[in-house]
């Protein structure tokens, strides 16, 4: 770069030379170098004019929407950063919450099968009892019917005894007869018993 | 009759600046106003002031142009807008942010001035008035040997003085940002070198600038001067050849100064860019000093200290 610039200010100089010679042969064929001082007037003016004209009618209505443009984005991407980072805050926040939810189901749940197992057991242990009491009542019931049945045999018994004496009194008994009566009186009591 | 034709057919005629009227202003004879007189009217400030017309008429209506609707909207142009505005964009962006850094926005109007400035009166350097307006012009001024036309950025008086314009404020914001640390940073090394280094810098300064008038002149008469040269070969080959070879020799002409003249367009718009780039470095390193040397470049990083670029200034 710096050899290029270089080399064009030898050339430079080298044509400022050419030019002096050839505007010291007058005359009104232009050169290459052709101008003077008003062409330095004419393009500062018409430079200036352009720097200023534009520079209020065009330059600063698109200088301040490059700016707004430029500020708009910066906000859009600082907001749209904030809002990511809420987001992911949130998101963070609810999957913690879902996962303490969950666990807290499972504790629930777990809690609930507890309690039903406790249930289970104790009802279970009700009926067992239940039935074990049932039982025993039913025992006592068979007891009780059995002594009501013997007493009711021991009246059944005394009353034929008596009737038996009864009928013996009335008869002379012979050692035959005697033997037929007793076995006649075991028959009966027998057959009683069997009804 | 060759050597007239020849004259007439002289490639140079298309860069030259033909003054129409001169106006007498002093009795001092020198180069910036020969024989006393200064040009008043002449082909090359007849199209800077076509330019100037243009640049004022179209571009504030082309910036106001804008999609309106929303709030999103009212932040977008539309139409043509768009090329002004991206090329706006651009310079504030890429070229002037970097280099300017906070300051970008009190120069980029200076910026865009010089470019669209330079990149119109590059261009309409390309139009073919010359042939269509010589008749108007004489009309006017019946001594006049030429039309309207030609490219003013091809007159090194008129880039010297958009060169002096960019000296001026690089010299003017070197002192206003830096006072007299502007002044100072001329002045490095060993004190028994530093005047030394100073002259150098500022015959840097100067040179850099000059340098810039003669880049945009230089280009912008190598090609007309080149495409002038081109369409003579068809003149020339007539009346040396004949009307035959003429023709042949015609159609690869033109086709090759079509190809020519699409670069120039190119060209009109590169050292458009070229000086525009330049001008935003030259007041940067006017504005935005840097106080380190290669050493002291070295230790700031070491410790840390990584913002002595003016890039890192931006709010990218």
């Amino acid at each position: 770069m710096q050899s290029i610039e270089s080399r064009l200010v030898a050339v430079g100089v080298l044509f400022g030379t050419t030019a002096s010679l050839f505007a010291s042969e007058g005359g009104d064929q232009p050169t290459l170098f052709t101008g003077d001082l008003g062409n330095i007037l004419w393009s500062l003016l018409t430079f200036f004019v352009v720097l200023v004209v534009l520079g209020k009618f065009a330059w600063r209505p698109i200088l301040s929407a490059l700016q707004k443009r430029e500020d708009f984005i910066r906000d859009s991407l600082a907001h749209a950063k904030h809002d990511r980072d809420e987001a992911e805050r949130r998101l963070k926040e609810y999957s913690d919450k879902i996962v303490a939810a969950r666990s807290e189901a499972t504790a629930i749940v777990e809690e609930g099968r507890r309690d039903a197992e406790v249930v289970k057991r104790r009802l279970e242990e009700e009926s067992k009892a239940e039935a074990k009491a049932n039982l025993e009542r039913a025992k006592r019931e068979i007891v009780i019917a059995t002594d009501t049945a013997i007493k009711e045999l021991y009246t059944l018994s005394g009353k034929l005894a008596t009737e038996l004496a009864g009928r013996i009194l009335r008869k002379e008994l012979n050692p035959h007869e005697h033997e037929r009566l007793i076995t006649e009186s075991i028959n009966e009591l027998q057959e009683i018993e069997a009804s | 009759m060759n050597f007239v034709a020849l004259a007439a057919a002289n490639p140079m005629d298309h860069v030259y600046q033909w003054v129409y009227q001169r106006a007498h202003l002093t009795d001092a004879n020198n180069v910036f106003t020969p024989n006393g007189q200064i040009s008043v009217v002449s082909n090359h400030i007849i199209m800077q002031i076509i330019a100037v017309l243009l640049l004022v008429l179209l571009i504030p209506r082309f910036a106001r142009m804008r999609a309106s609707g929303d709030s999103v909207k009212d932040l977008t142009p539309r139409g043509l807008g768009n090329f002004f505005e991206a090329i706006c964009a651009y310079f504030r962006d890429t070229v002037a942010r970097p280099i300017l850094g906070e300051h970008t926005d009190q120069f980029i109007t200076y910026i865009w001035t010089a470019f669209f400035y330079i990149l119109f009166v590059n261009l309409l350097g390309l139009l073919p008035l010359e042939p269509i307006t010589r008749g108007l012009v004489k009309s006017v001024y019946p001594h006049a040997h030429h039309g309207i036309g030609g490219s003013a950025t091809g007159n090194i008086w008129v880039t010297g003085s958009l060169a002096a314009c960019t000296l001026i404020m690089v010299v003017f914001n070197g002192f206003r940002y830096n006072g007299m640390g502007y002044v100072k940073h001329f002045f490095q090394g060993p004190i028994y070198i530093a005047p030394l280094i100073a002259f150098l810098e500022v015959v840097g300064v100067v040179a850099k600038c000059f340098a810039l008038t003669v880049r945009l002149f230089a280009n912008m008469v190598a090609g007309h001067v080149l495409l002038a040269v081109l369409m003579s070969f068809i003149s020339l080959s007539y009346t040396g050849l004949g009307a035959g070879a003429a023709t042949g020799i015609g159609i690869v002409v033109v086709l090759v100064s079509v190809a020519f003249y699409l670069l120039e367009i190119f060209v009109a718009f590169l050292q458009a860019f070229i000086f525009t780039f330049l001008t935003t470095l030259f007041i940067g390193q006017a504005v935005v000093i840097h106080h380190e040397h290669e050493g002291e470049h070295e230790h700031a990083r070491e410790h840390g200290h990584g913002a002595v670029e003016p890039a890192h200034a931006a709010p990218h």
